[in-house]
Formats: C-alpha cells, sequence, structure tokens
C-alpha cells in the first residue's frame, strides 16, 4: 500500500512539472496561436545555459536558476514573438507550428556548437533526502519542493489571470484579438508577455526535470515535448486547469508503468510511447465542438497572388530541359559521391512531393511521414531478406504496405483537421517509431536490416537513373493531378467542403484517396533511400525528421512541383558542397533553422515561389511569357 | 416527375425544437417560397433537407423515393443542387474551375488512373465538361470573369456563380438559400428574372428561402411561411400576404412597410 502511495506521489512530483509546462504551453497557444513544438527544445537549452552557470561557472544554484527563469528564458521568449511569430500571425497555424520546428533545430544545432553532445548531470535546486509521509510511505525532499513549485507557480499563474488588469488583458486577447486591440490593449505587448511567460516556465521545468534525468540535446527535447503535449491534449489545447490536470495524470501514469510495468526494452518503448497513446485516443474522441474549433480549420498558407502560371508549354520544357540536364549529369561528372548524394536528392524530392500533393495541393496534413517511409521500407526489407524476393517486388510489396495505413489516416482526417490532424499523424508517427521500428524483430538487433538495390541498377550510377525515373514518374503524376479533375475536386475541398458535398462528391473518397497516394509516394521514396544505403535502418526513420520533411517542403515552396525537387536537390547537395568545409557543417543546423524560420517569415511561398516569379519577370522581358492570368490581386480579407 | 416533399420535419438542436413538424411540397417545375422571421427554422429545414442536418422526425422524399437517411452528397447526386446564404465558394480557383468541378461531379466519366496517367479519354472527358460550363456560363452572363478568382468577385456576382454552379450539376430541384442576401434592389430583380428564366428553361424546380418579400411574392406561385419553428401559412402569395397570422409573425403586428430587412442576418 505505502509502495503504491509513494509511487502516486512520485508520479505526482513529476507530473505537478509536465502540468505547469502543460499550462505554459497552452497559454501561449491561446494567446498567439502558436503550438510551440520547441518548448522542449527551449527547456533542454536554457537548462544548458543554467548546467553553465551552475556547474562551469560554479554560481549559486539559486542565482544561476534565478537569471535563467527570470531573466534569459523571458528574453527568448519575446524576442522569438517579435522578431518571427508577429511577422507571420495572419499565416495559418501550420506556419508557425513549422516555424517551432525551426526552432528545434536552431537550438539542437546552437547547443551542439556550444556545448557538443555530450550529457550532463545538472544539480537539483533542492536538498536531497527523503521524508516519511502519511500511511508510511516516503518521498524525496527534493520531490516534496518540486510539488510546491509547481503547484505554486500554477497558482500564481491562476491568480494573475483572474484578479489583475494584465489577466484580463490576457483573456480579451485570448476571446478576440482584433477587439482586444480596439479596446486599447496593447496585443503586441501582452503577445510577448505570453511568450515570455511560456519560455520561462518552460525554463524552470528543464531545471527541475533535469535532475532526475540526463541532460541532452537528442533525446530530452523530445521527451519533454511529448509529455507536455499529452497533457495539454487532455484539455484540448483550450483549457489551463485541464492541461493541468492532464499533467498530474500523466506523471501518476508514469510512475505507475514503472513502477508496475514490465521493465524489458520493449516495456520502456511502450513507456515512451504512453503519452502518444493518450493523444491519439484523446483527439479520436474529441467531441465534435472541439474539432469544428478554429485549430481545426484551413490552413493553407494565404499566397499573395492567384498562380501567374506561364503557359504549360512553357512550363513543360522547362521541366523537359531540367530533367535531361538530370540525365546527362553522370555522363559528364564522374565522381562517385556527387552522383550518390544527387540520387539522395532526388529520392529526397519524392517526399517532398508526397508532401505538396498532400498540403499543397489538397490542404491536408500529415506529420506521419516517417511512418509510412519505415513501414515500407522494412516491409521491403523482410520481403527482400526473409523471404528472398526479387528487389522489384520488394518495392512494389513495401510500397502498396504503407497505402492502408495511408487510406486509415484519410478516413480519419474526415473527422479530425488542422492542428488536431497534424498532432494525431505525429503521434502516430512516434508510435511507430518506438513501437515498430524500436522492435529488434522488425528492425534487427543492430537496428537496421540489409535491403539490396534491385537488379540491374546496383552500380551507383545506374541507381542514379532509377532514382531519376522514380522521380520524373512522381512529378509527372503530380503534374496531371494537379491540372486534372482529380486535383481539381482535391482543391474544391480545401477551399470548401460543405460545398464539395453539394455538387455530389463523396469528400471522404478523396481524403482517403490523395492520403493513400501521398503515402505511397513516400513509401517508395523509402524504400529507394534504403536500397541506396542497402539496409533499412531504424534512425533513418525517426519521427522527428517528419518534422523537419514538412519544414523543408514548405521552405522550397509547398505549392509547386518544382518547390519540391528544388528542396529535395538542395538538401541532397548541401552536404557534398560543403564536404570540405566542417566548420559549415558543423553550422548546417544552425543555417538550416534560422533559414527555415527566417524563410517562413519573410515568404510563406517558399524559396521556389520566389524563384517563379523571377522566372516570371524574365520571361515578361523577352516578351513570351505574358501572364495568362490576371494581375496580382490582394486576397480578400476574411476568406480563411 | 420530380417531387421534392418534407413531411413532418422536426429538428432539435439540445433542448431546442429549431423546426417543429414542417411539411412542404416543391412540385416539378415550380418556384416555391419559404419566409419567416429571423431565427425562424428556415434555414434548418432547408439544411435538414439537403441532408446537413439530420432530423429527429419526418421524412424527406424526392420522386417518391425516401432519402432522409443519405448522406449530402448521395442526395446531391440525386438531383438536388443548393446554394449557400453565407458563400461557399471555391475561392482560390478561377471562375471556369468552380463551374468544372460540378460539371465532372455530374457528368465526367473519367477515373481516377485515367486521370493521373493523363491517357487520351481525359482531354476528351475535359473539353465535353467543358463545354457544359461555358453554356451555363453563358447562360448566367458570367463568361467575362471565366479566368477571375472567385475569391475577388462582387457578391453578387458571386451569388450568380454559386447559382451556376448547382446548375452544371443538372440538378432535378434547386434551393436557394438566400440568394439576395448582399444584394441591391436592382441585382436582387435581375436575380429574380434570372430564376424564372432557368426555372422555364431547365424546367427545375425551385425551393426559394429568402427574406426579400419583393423577390417571394413576385417569382413564387406558392409560399410556405414558417414561425417558430412551425408551418403557420400556405398558399399563393396573394393568400399568404392576406393571412393575418403572417402579417403579426412576419411583418409585425403594427408594422406596416418594413417588408424586408435582410441586413439582420446572421
Amino acid at each position: 500500500m505505502d509502495v503504491l502511495l509513494s509511487t502516486i506521489l512520485i508520479g505526482l512530483a513529476s507530473g505537478s512539472v509536465y502540468a505547469l509546462a502543460a499550462t505554459g504551453l497552452v497559454l501561449t497557444f491561446k494567446t498567439t496561436r502558436v503550438l510551440n513544438l520547441g518548448y522542449g527544445a527551449i527547456a533542454v537549452f536554457t537548462t544548458f545555459i543554467y548546467w553553465q552557470f551552475s556547474v562551469n561557472y560554479r554560481w549559486p544554484l539559486w542565482l544561476s536558476a534565478g537569471i535563467v527563469v527570470l531573466v534569459i528564458a523571458p528574453a527568448i521568449g519575446f524576442f522569438l514573438d517579435s522578431q518571427l511569430f508577429r511577422r507571420i500571425e495572419d499565416q495559418p497555424i501550420v506556419i508557425s507550428l513549422m516555424a517551432t520546428v525551426g526552432i528545434i533545430v536552431l537550438l539542437q544545432g546552437v547547443i551542439y556548437k556550444i556545448w557538443k553532445s555530450d550529457t550532463r548531470t545538472v544539480p537539483s535546486l533542492f536538498p536531497q533526502g527523503s521524508v516519511k509521509i502519511v500511511g508510511g510511505a516516503t518521498l524525496g525532499v527534493d520531490q516534496l519542493m518540486i510539488i510546491g513549485v509547481a503547484f505554486g507557480g500554477a497558482a500564481l499563474l491562476a491568480l494573475m489571470l483572474r484578479y489583475t488588469r494584465l489577466g484580463v488583458g490576457f483573456r480579451a486577447v485570448v476571446d478576440n484579438r482584433p477587439v482586444a486591440g480596439l479596446m486599447a490593449l496593447n496585443t503586441n505587448f501582452i503577445s510577448g508577455l505570453a511568450w515570455a511567460l511560456g519560455t520561462s516556465i518552460a525554463a524552470l521545468t528543464g531545471i527541475l526535470i533535469a535532475p532526475r534525468l540526463l541532460l541532452d540535446p537528442i533525446i530530452l527535447p523530445f521527451f519533454i515535448i511529448s509529455f507536455i503535449l499529452a497533457s495539454a491534449m487532455v484539455g484540448y489545447l483550450q483549457s489551463l486547469p485541464l492541461a493541468f490536470a492532464g499533467g498530474l495524470l500523466l506523471g501518476v501514469i508514469e510512475s505507475i508503468a514503472a513502477r508496475y510495468g514490465p521493465s524489458s526494452g520493449s516495456g520502456r518503448s511502450l513507456g515512451r510511447a504512453t503519452p502518444f497513446f493518450m493523444v491519439t485516443i484523446l483527439l479520436l474522441a474529441a467531441p465534435r465542438r472541439l474539432r469544428l474549433l478554429a485549430t481545426g480549420g484551413s490552413f493553407v498558407v494565404k499566397t499573395r497572388e492567384l498562380a501567374a502560371h506561364a503557359s504549360r508549354n512553357v512550363r513543360l520544357s522547362v521541366a523537359t530541359v531540367f530533367f535531361a540536364l538530370l540525365a546527362f549529369i553522370p555522363l559528364v561528372v564522374s565522381s562517385i559521391s556527387w552522383n550518390r548524394s544527387l540520387a539522395t536528392g532526388m529520392i529526397q524530392a519524392i517526399v517532398f512531393l508526397s508532401l505538396v500533393i498532400l498540403t499543397g495541393f489538397s490542404g491536408q496534413i500529415s506529420l506521419g511521414t516517417t511512418a509510412f517511409m519505415g513501414t515500407a521500407a522494412f516491409t521491403a526489407a523482410h520481403i527482400a531478406t526473409d523471404l528472398g524476393w526479387s528487389s522489384w517486388a520488394a518495392l512494389l510489396l513495401g510500397s502498396l504496405a504503407a497505402v492502408p495505413a495511408g487510406a486509415l489516416i484519410g478516413v480519419i482526417a474526415v473527422r479530425l483537421q488542422g492542428l488536431y490532424l497534424a498532432m494525431l499523424t505525429l503521434a502516430f508517427a512516434f508510435m511507430a517509431q518506438e513501437l515498430f521500428f524500436g522492435n529488434s524483430s522488425i528492425s534487427g538487433r543492430e537496428g537496421s536490416v540489409p535491403l539490396p538495390r534491385p537488379s540491374g541498377f546496383h552500380s551507383d550510377v545506374r541507381f542514379y537513373y532509377l532514382a531519376l525515373i522514380a522521380l520524373v514518374v512522381s512529378a509527372v503524376v503530380a503534374a496531371n493531378l494537379r491540372s486534372g479533375r482529380t486535383g481539381r475536386v482535391l482543391a474544391a475541398i480545401r477551399d470548401s467542403e460543405t460545398a464539395t458535398r453539394s455538387l455530389g462528391i463523396s469528400v471522404t473518397k478523396y481524403k482517403v484517396l490523395i492520403f493513400s497516394l501521398s503515402a505511397f509516394m513516400c513509401a517508395a521514396a523509402g524504400i529507394l533511400a534504403s536500397m541506396q544505403k542497402e539496409s533499412a535502418a531504424r534512425l533513418d526513420f525517426v519521427a522527428y525528421y517528419s518534422m523537419i520533411y514538412l519544414t523543408i517542403a514548405i521552405v522550397g515552396g509547398l505549392f509547386h512541383i518544382g518547390g519540391a525537387v528544388a528542396a529535395g536537390l538542395f538538401f541532397g547537395l548541401f552536404q557534398q558542397v560543403f564536404a570540405g568545409h566542417p566548420a559549415i557543417l558543423d553550422l548546417q543546423l544552425i543555417f538550416f533553422g534560422l533559414g527555415a524560420t527566417v524563410a517562413l517569415a519573410k515568404n510563406p511561398e517558399g524559396m521556389f515561389g520566389e524563384m517563379r516569379r523571377g522566372g516570371n519577370a524574365v520571361l515578361r522581358v523577352f516578351g513570351n511569357g505574358k501572364r495568362r492570368r490576371p494581375e496580382p490581386v490582394p486576397v480578400a480579407g476574411g476568406q480563411e | 416527375m420530380s417531387e421534392l416533399v418534407a413531411k413532418g420535419v422536426t429538428v432539435r438542436f439540445g433542448g431546442l425544437i429549431a423546426v417543429d413538424d414542417a411539411t412542404l411540397r416543391v412540385p416539378e417545375r415550380e418556384i416555391v417560397g419559404l419566409i419567416g422571421p429571423n431565427g425562424a427554422g428556415k434555414t434548418t429545414l432547408f439544411n435538414a433537407i439537403c441532408g446537413f442536418i439530420e432530423p429527429v422526425r419526418g421524412a424527406i422524399e424526392l420522386d417518391g423515393n425516401d432519402i432522409t437517411k443519405l448522406a449530402p452528397s448521395r442526395r446531391a447526386r440525386l438531383g438536388i443542387g443548393r446554394t449557400f446564404q453565407k458563400l461557399e465558394l471555391f475561392h482560390r480557383m478561377t471562375v471556369l474551375d468552380n463551374l468544372l468541378v460540378a460539371a465532372e461531379s455530374a457528368e465526367s466519366k473519367l477515373d481516377i488512373a485515367s486521370d493521373l496517367l493523363h491517357l487520351p479519354r481525359r482531354p476528351r472527358e475535359e473539353k465535353r465538361c467543358e463545354d457544359i460550363a461555358r453554356k451555363v456560363m453563358d447562360e448566367l452572363d458570367l463568361a467575362w470573369a471565366a479566368d477571375r478568382r472567385s475569391a475577388d468577385l462582387p457578391v453578387g456576382t458571386g451569388r450568380m456563380l454559386e447559382l451556376a454552379r448547382a446548375l452544371c450539376t443538372n440538378p432535378k430541384i434547386l434551393l436557394l438559400d438566400e440568394p439576395s442576401s448582399g444584394l441591391d434592389t436592382n441585382e436582387t430583380r435581375a436575380f429574380g428574372q434570372t430564376l424564372q428564366r432557368i426555372n422555364a428553361d431547365h424546367g427545375i424546380g425551385i425551393l426559394l428561402v429568402e427574406h426579400d418579400m419583393d423577390l417571394v411574392m413576385e417569382v413564387c406561385r406558392q409560399i410556405y411561411v414558417l414561425d417558430f419553428g412551425r408551418m403557420i401559412a400556405h398558399g399563393t402569395p396573394a393568400e399568404v400576404a392576406a393571412e393575418p397570422s403572417v402579417r403579426s409573425a412576419y411583418l409585425g403586428e403594427e408594422d406596416d412597410d418594413a417588408p424586408a430587412s435582410p441586413s439582420a442576418r446572421g
């Protein structure tokens, strides 16, 4: 009995930290409409600073924590809000969501650069030792104090929101930001303050949690964000008290599972998957009223103009010349590593294409990319290795294996949309990572299963052409999709599902179709990528990459086939170009993180949108690229 | 024979009865009006007919077949076309594409594989559907806007576009939800004439949910009046206008002008 009691109390200790953190996450989300996936990364980054002060500089613990939580973290929050998120506040939620992924990459890069990738132990703010409490259970003094700090912080927050002028301002902004602005509230100050509070609580979270765990830039950010997201989801990202309760609940569940659950490897991964089970169940059970909240609405980027297409012939010839050039490269460039990087880039481009047709053309969203890719790659590897079938069969059957999963998401997408769908598919990616790809019977004892290249394409040059063919086929299908009947229906669904239904079109059928097609495409790319390395490896299908893929796709240009191809080649070649410059490779995470966030703040249409505008201007100068469509028009207000 | 019947339809929102045992008939080739004060349940009944809201009691029948349980898209395929009070255009698409989606939904025999692989039948089917769309566009004077993005159209043109889009599906019955809201007097009059023309040319029945009394009185042969969810009157325009209960419910007791106030509707 007392074991159970102290298990619950231990759970409450970590749970109270999740609870406070979830409150901070929801507060920022409700005030600024930004769901900060970088919350864990900010917590870890600030905790590294705390480590620097307290351990390296030997400053007193409380002083270090005070500086980090009360000065540095809020400053980061204010900065992020004013320099980044306020600039994209008119954009749909998905853009800011991806910008927060950029923050993860950026902060990880900075941490690598300053502190390398070693793990650290962080000193606890509180004294060690244990106390006896009612029922004969014991509890660490530090845990008791953590509970005190977390509850105290939450109480302060509640009092502030309830009774102060500032609190009224917060609630006004949450209710209706434009109107709050008209009421002479400084909404910018309040959104900055919401961010500052959020990052400050994030820092506190990191400092409270890290002593119990190891401080590291790779695992900890995702550990933190997964638990906090699940807690916040208990209140469907809307309710602060429910988010707090969710944190406590999750802490207790975690503690009980750790005490009484299986302690084997599979038990541990089950533990890590727990928050995602919770997210999935909560979202699938979400009541209709919540599903239809603004968070579930359309999130397609507002483009500044109607796509001013060059004529079909111009586009066709540009594409033909481009792919012909790609086909010539192996004939003139003999460097194997260049050819390999290009092939990698082309395969990546197929992944981005699968996102362009899904998100850019159809307005749907999936952060489950790696789940599809990994499922397909491991299926293919087992077909080729265990069954000894040909790699061609493995490629086809493996790609098909991802289709039912895609179709399932399509069915779910009829109920859930926007941010909630993004969270659900992300949960899928994490569950696939923990339960399937982490399972040695699936990914092998070393975390990889051999997957030979198909016969006839063993050499690197031959494989280059296989990748090129796959890319061309995907691009042609995507182009046909966009210009044809199916694409029109998908675009119609994106703009108004109600109107589409009223015309006799089954929205479910088309959602299932596009999710299946997109899943098939990225599945094939996942298999090809594995074939290039001749093995399917667990580490290639980490759920985190799903977020990165979508971010790169957005940066490249989510609305154009060319954007996907450009993004693929760019990131495929990046390593190659800077192979001789380790300093730059060291910084690439920082570059990319900065690039993603800045690019999104400046131009949500992505690089390709910018390039194409330039290209159109050139064509106009030469007079043969007359605009077929009318002049650019400002987006009509209130359409989103 | 294309006849739409709503029989004893009751819709409940929680404890609130929005539509209470309402019955109406839209006979073939006829324009029928449905009027009533704000919050009377007109749009609710309308949505129950289209399938966007499920009634707790009652039945919807098309040509004698019960369609109460069918999804909105199935009803649309059976020939119920509709427009929306708050414009639901495919706002990022051009006017022509808006119409193509509708025409292809009803007419195209193109399968998805032939579409994605651009097989020879694709341009054939696209041409056929584009012809249908252009014909409707000419009929409703929209040809000038074919390549405009629909979000940029003025409200009046947007309403025409919704009408055109519904027509492209070749419906048997057309349901129009407050088509005059956002239109000025001249536009409303022109819209009424267009309705009569469509009704005559295509021979389709029209159910007109409307706030603007002048429009309803002019184009409808029969009118149903809804108040607090109940059908309180039914008859020709003259009969309805003479009915005292209608005057008190809809026009207000003492109020003798102000038949139409389209602005207040939320």
